[in-house]
């Protein structure tokens, strides 16, 4: 009932709870469910803390994004990463105006709501705005691509703070590339440590899962 | 349990009637769902929402509610194989944000909201613009019970009060044909709530699925197989069929046993033009994470300036539900 109580306090609808917690899961652990059905009591625990880790087979290691919006930018975006090191992420991206562009990875890739429902920046730390390379920054603050005279943007970008798998997983995230140039959270306007001032959003993509 | 194991490969039924013998057998009856435990204080409709499982997992066809009778497209996919449709479902925790502005416009959602059917609960926060709804009505008879107030709603967040690991999935087409939104959601455990609308479809039948990998570059085709992470013949992630009327529109509403939404993250929904997928498929989206309930209350995007109550068909042509 440890456990339980638990689930309960990480819960923001207290006044709807239920009196009764959800079936104890280990009794549902049965032989008849596949290994990624079984409901371990290490599964329950992960449950019970904050963070909302997601369980990807330890193999699945590169994922890709498709890019499109309304306009004509549109583009393929692929993430590798080998164990626990670095991720490295392959964009390409047509038919932006020439210069640098904001490119972000927020929290959901839900793009039911637009903007809104892809919820902020992803930013697990909850720091502020920031570039890349800095220390404060969200994890999903991706800097900026800078698109040549043929409005193409290729670029290869290293970081670790966007890892394929563990509590902290990039996939089913969503990357947004903007109309402007992200200020790196320096630019002193009032967006700058929010969002980087980079304008609205040209073209965005889920990260799904991909063959290595 | 190998016995049991193959007898469920033979037939569906069987694979059925199993898993609610696990359920049965192994829980406690009286927290087995959470709606069987609700407090008595919560209003209950007329309803026979006590008891959403029967015998096998998938009740009686009961009445549909009042808002299904028009419905955009008929329910497809009868089969007891598939997400059962035309089932009542299980209780979730649906989380709009509606344009509310008064005491009285509190009232007048909540009284609509109250009248639909499994709707059994109605919370709202006026200074948040936010209404909580518990109850087994699907997302889109709530959606147009909430546009009738007169009043813009957007959902916001789903889940259960139980925490999952992630409780809420979708997964949106885009075009240029095919439209759609699939929400997926945890209601506990082993089981996970479904709901589909789609426009731009070829009228007739199509199959559909959950498929392994979540990669669009070419489209349908470089989503891998079926997502089937057991050794049962029938993979996890077959989801039937679905019917497309005359105007290329359907709807599904249903549940699915043994689905973990944080297994289908990254991962996809593909649509075919067969009943039986042997093509390449017309149309597949990412499963991507949605809000759970609280998780998010973002009302502007700073980017751009747009609110909430812009963003919506503009960018998006289908309904959203």
């Amino acid at each position: 009932m440890a456990t339980n109580t638990l689930l309960s306090l990480t819960t923001p609808s207290q006044s709807l709870l239920f009196p009764h917690s959800n079936p104890n899961p280990k009794s549902l652990s049965t032989s008849f469910h596949g290994p990624s059905l079984k409901i371990s009591p290490k599964s329950l625990s992960l449950s019970a803390a904050p963070f909302k880790p997601l369980t990807i087979v330890a193999a699945t290691k590169k994922a890709v994004a498709v890019l499109k919006g309304t306009s004509t930018v549109e583009g393929v975006v692929t993430l590798t990463q080998d164990d626990d090191g670095p991720t490295t992420v392959n964009v390409k991206i047509t038919g932006l105006t020439p210069g640098p562009h904001g490119f972000h990875l927020h929290e959901f890739g839900d793009t039911t709501n637009g903007c809104m429902s892809t919820g902020p920046h992803f930013n697990p730390k909850g720091l502020t705005h920031g570039a890349p390379e800095d220390e404060v920054r969200h994890a999903g603050d991706l800097g900026n691509i800078i698109a040549n005279a043929d409005g193409v943007a290729e670029a290869t970008i290293v970081d670790t703070q966007i890892p394929l798998s563990g509590p902290n997983a990039v996939i089913g995230r969503a990357l947004v590339v903007h109309e402007l140039q992200d200020d790196l959270g320096k630019g002193g306007h009032e967006l700058s440590l929010s969002t980087g001032n980079a304008g609205g959003r040209l073209a965005c993509g889920v990260l799904g899962l991909t063959p290595v | 349990m190998g016995f049991l194991r193959s007898a469920a490969t033979t037939t569906t039924a069987a694979a059925a009637a199993l898993a609610a013998l696990t359920f049965t057998s192994l829980s406690p009856p009286s927290s087995s769902l959470p709606s069987l435990s609700l407090p008595k204080s919560l209003k209950f409709q007329s309803f026979s929402i006590n008891k959403p499982f029967d015998h096998l997992g998938h009740s009686k066809n009961l009445t549909k509610p009042p808002s299904a009778l028009h419905m955009d497209a008929p329910l497809s996919d009868y089969k007891p194989s598939s997400p059962q449709n035309g089932v009542l479902l299980p209780d979730l925790l649906t989380e709009f944000m509606v344009d509310m502005k008064c005491d009285g416009c509190v009232n007048a959602v909540k009284n609509k909201l109250n009248t639909l059917t499994g709707v059994k609960n109605v919370e709202v926060d006026l200074s948040n613009q936010v209404v909580r709804v518990l109850g087994s009505s699907p997302v889109k008879t709530m959606s147009e019970a909430l546009e009738q107030t007169g009043r813009k709603a957007r959902l916001i967040g789903q889940g259960v009060p139980e925490d999952f690991l992630v409780s809420a999935a979708v997964s949106e087409f885009k075009g240029p044909n095919i439209y759609g939104v699939v929400r997926l959601a945890q209601v506990n455990m082993e089981l996970a709530r479904v709901e589909a609308n789609f426009s731009g479809l070829p009228t007739g039948k199509h199959g559909w699925s959950i498929n392994e990998y979540g990669d669009l570059t070419r489209g349908a085709a470089s989503t891998g197989r079926v997502f089937n992470p057991t050794t049962e013949e029938k993979p996890l992630g077959d989801l039937g069929t679905l019917e497309a009327d005359e105007d290329g529109k359907a709807f599904f509403s249903g549940t699915k046993d043994n689905l973990r939404v944080s297994d289908l993250i990254g991962r996809s929904i593909a649509v075919y033009a067969t009943e039986d997928k042997s093509d390449l498929g017309l149309s597949a989206a990412v499963i991507a994470r949605s809000a759970g309930v609280g998780e998010n209350y973002k009302k502007l995007c700073t980017c751009d300036g747009t609110t909430i109550w812009e963003a919506s068909d503009a960018d998006f042509v289908t309904s959203k539900v």
